[in-house]
């Protein structure tokens, strides 16, 4: 595309398909404790 | 819904329910507002958006800078935009509500714990949650026995839940190192027979580390987080000794073995900005010209009368060193002399799933903390409020009122959060901020979510920088 660059991204839809499974890290268990932060939490399936 | 910024010199759109995100030219950036309006009025034949397009634009522009492109270049730039729409990269729908619900609905299962190691503390930081190390005059320690009734709960009440996560916490956990190693011991012993596998974290100020202390925790645990401030000054400041001395002296050395002997890696020195360092972006980079490559800086979370509490008015001096953070780190990276910063850490390609996204942090489900006496509360934020004492290791959770009431807690649930562009990225906020602020879990706490917004633009922008 000539004005348009779209970064690969996860698809947030396909994603309703398999996921749930609970596998992943607790958000506050990484380093935060006071601000809820998943968007950098890693999905264990994607690992 | 679409988020459309500018930043660092990118012009950035987030299509918010696909997850996906642009770096669009000036053309496609003021266009897109046009084209959303008259996809919402349900016209999406390539033919009349463009004659739309054409129409509104010439008429639109006409108060604003006009962009300088030809009618077959925006017919060009609005079939981009339609592509990407057909294609469910634009302008998708938000069709999660019903699905987050009933996955919260589920059974729960508790897969982390927060154990309060230690509610006694070597330092006196002024904005302790413990009020100082004092703990309300009830200093403790947390018992092997205990301990062990604690982890013996969350194997018993994690179901199919393989990877459980543990964090040793406080006051500062090295004052009952003894406890935590036998924990460890103890943890590693259940995993095979219930096929289990224990994430261990232990969060420390550093006093007390030693060569023995960095042996063990390097074998054993997956995350260490490490107290420091940033600048000697500001650290000194709001994390002194009982006696008053600072601790910056004393740590910083250790903090930097420590990284070193986890090659950088599965570690993050922890700070806490205040109102007493607004230019905390001076910090951050300390940090990082400390040597240190993981870093975590966080605003502080206060009561509104404390005086280093983060004020509204203070927004726009903080956003502004967001975006002075994100330039340098980027700046940074291109000389190979690169950090990460937690709040800037996004994951594009590999983050979670819509479910974990949607349905908040697990407080008060998945999870709990654990009191040095064994009670159990929604994290660690509400120990002590005995509003939210849900039970105790030994008896379970006897408040199930308490655990159905966060198991509410969704970005749907929370009215602000529904035209947030960052709600697949928050998850909703945090829980307990959102009670201290307003006195419901429920709440949102709109310091925090301004923030947290920004932070997020930042973090998209050092992604489209990348390509």
């Amino acid at each position: 595309m000539k004005h348009i660059k779209t970064l690969v991204t996860r698809n947030l839809k396909e994603s309703m398909k398999k996921g749930g499974c609970g596998e992943c890290q607790t958000s506050c268990q990484s380093a935060c404790k006071t601000s809820c932060t998943v968007g950098n939490q890693r999905c264990e399936k994607a690992k | 819904m679409i988020h459309r910024y500018k930043n660092n010199g990118y012009n950035i759109v987030l299509d918010v329910n696909s997850g996906s995100v642009h770096v669009v030219d000036e053309l496609v950036y003021r266009i897109l507002p046009f084209v959303e309006d008259l996809m919402k009025e349900g016209r999406k034949d390539a033919g009349a958006v463009k004659e739309a397009v054409l129409d509104r634009i010439h008429s639109a522009w006409a108060g604003e800078e006009p962009v300088n492109a030809a009618d077959e270049e925006i017919s060009e730039a609005v079939e981009e935009i339609l592509e990407l729409e057909a294609e469910g990269l634009l302008f998708a729908p938000d069709i999660y509500e019903n699905y987050v619900y009933d996955f919260k609905k589920r059974r729960t299962v508790v897969k982390a714990l927060c154990l309060h190691i230690a509610h006694d503390c070597n330092l006196a930081c002024k904005y302790c949650f413990a009020e100082e190390g004092e703990y309300h005059g009830r200093r403790a320690l947390m018992s092997f026995e205990v301990g062990k009734k604690a982890l013996d709960f969350l194997v018993a009440n994690s179901g199919n839940r393989v990877n459980l996560e543990v964090d040793f916490f406080g006051g500062e956990p090295l004052m009952n190192w003894d406890v935590v190693k036998r924990l460890v011991e103890y943890g590693r012993s259940l995993e095979p027979a219930y096929n289990k596998k224990f994430r261990f974290t232990l969060t420390t100020n550093g006093v007390l580390l030693n060569e023995e202390i960095l042996e063990f925790a390097n074998k054993e645990m997956s995350n260490l987080v490490l107290s420091i401030d940033g600048r000697k000054q500001i650290h000194d400041r709001m994390r002194p000794f009982r006696g008053g001395q600072g601790s910056y002296d004393l740590i910083v050395p250790k903090f930097q073995r420590a990284a070193e002997s986890r090659e950088q890696l599965n570690y993050y020195v922890r700070g806490t900005f205040t109102r007493n360092n607004l230019d905390f972006s001076e910090d951050v980079l300390h940090l990082a010209d400390l040597g240190f490559k993981q870093i975590s800086v966080e605003p502080v979370v206060a009561p509104p009368e404390a005086d280093y509490s983060i004020r509204e008015e203070d927004l726009p001096k903080l956003k502004e060193e967001y975006d002075k953070l994100a330039a340098e780190m980027l700046r940074r990276k291109r000389e190979g002399n690169g950090f990460q910063f937690f709040h800037f850490m996004i994951d594009l390609e590999g983050g979670p799933c819509v479910a974990k996204r949607l349905s908040g942090c697990g407080s008060g489900t998945e999870y709990l903390a654990v009191t040095p006496w064994g009670d159990l509360y929604p994290c660690h934020q509400f120990v002590g409020n005995e509003k939210f004492l849900m039970g105790n290791v030994e008896e379970g959770i006897l408040r199930e009122d308490i655990r159905d009431q966060f198991k509410c807690c969704n970005v749907y649930a929370k009215e602000k959060c529904r035209d947030c562009f960052a709600r697949f990225y928050c998850s909703g906020g945090c829980a307990a901020n959102a009670y201290n602020f307003h006195g419901d879990v429920n709440a949102t706490y709109d310091v925090g979510c301004e923030l947290e917004r920004k932070r997020v633009e930042c973090a998209i922008m050092l992604k489209a920088a990348e390509m």
